[in-house]
């Protein structure tokens, strides 16, 4: 087995930076980054951007201000109207 | 009565009563049934889809299958995975319908909003601005599986098992999915970027 190289902790480090702030890394894969991040200023800094992404991604998530259109149930009654019609006519011929 | 992220469970006794009705074909029932949920719809549609126009078209499609297939559902299951599901469905046939006319898949105004900056200025504005403008265009463009995978968890708030359950896939799969959606993105804005943002 190669033993990882820095090129390729980074990358590691890199590809799973969202891994880690969520939690989903096994505690030894959690080490493992916290070791090269705790080296490394551009994954420490990426965790730092993955948090702050995904503040910003749930700051914007309330958007309770969008309403459905106004008398969409009424487009709805129309076209199943029309579906109802079309199979019946289907049916005649 | 809209049930908020983290607070929906299996259908209650008076969502259950108006299931029961809609399922025997009363269609007061399945609006005032689904008419609680629409809202939310309408918005997990637009962000998915990012045209207004289209997101109605979507939303309507979803409320005809729903209505087609309320007959079908089990009452056990929860009203609002069922018809976020149908959503995200039918918003993923618009998004494949549109990519075959080769049209660009744009996020609209109204689908992603950043929050002021707690520093209001000019300045500060400017740079929320382009940051909100980045944001919409970087989840414009993720392919579909991975776009639904971060509107689901990461702007709708739903959880893990939630998302995955409406996206059709294993949880495991689910989160693949996430996080390669999210590396995307934060490629897309910079670290830089993201790190002043705070």
């Amino acid at each position: 087995m190669r033993w990882p190289g820095r090129r390729d902790e980074h990358a590691w480090s890199q590809h799973h930076l969202s891994h880690y702030v969520e939690g989903d890394l096994s505690s030894r894969a959690r080490r493992r980054l916290e070791m090269h991040a705790h080296e490394c200023p551009e994954c420490s800094r990426g965790i730092r951007a993955v948090r702050a992404l995904l503040r910003l991604l749930h700051s914007s998530g309330d958007r309770s201000d969008l309403r459905a259109p106004a008398g969409i149930f009424d487009r709805v009654r129309v076209d199943a109207a029309h579906a109802d019609s079309d199979a019946e006519q289907a049916h005649e011929a | 009565m809209t049930h908020l992220p983290g607070q929906r469970r299996a259908t209650d006794a008076p969502e259950r009563e108006l299931v029961d009705r809609a399922q025997t074909g009363d269609v007061a029932a399945f609006e005032e049934l689904i008419g609680a949920h629409a809202d939310r719809l309408y918005t997990v549609v637009l962000r998915l889809v990012g045209d207004r126009g289209e997101a109605e078209d979507v939303l309507q499609e979803t409320l005809l299958r729903a209505w087609r297939g309320i007959g079908r559902f089990q009452a056990r299951a929860m009203i609002f995975t069922w018809l976020y599901r149908i959503a995200v469905n039918e918003s993923n046939r618009a998004l494949e319908r549109r990519l075959r006319r080769g049209t660009t898949v744009q996020v609209d105004d109204e689908a992603v909003q950043v929050p002021a900056p707690a520093k209001d200025g000019p300045g500060n504005r400017a740079e929320q601005r382009e940051l909100r403008d980045a944001l919409e265009l970087a989840i414009a463009d993720l392919a579909p599986p991975y776009r639904t995978a971060l509107v689901l968890r990461d702007l709708e708030g739903l959880s893990t098992r939630e998302a995955a359950e409406i996206a059709g896939v294993g949880e495991a799969a689910f989160k693949s999915r996430l996080h390669e959606a999210r590396l995307k993105v934060r490629a897309s804005l910079g670290d830089t970027a993201l790190v002043a943002a705070g």
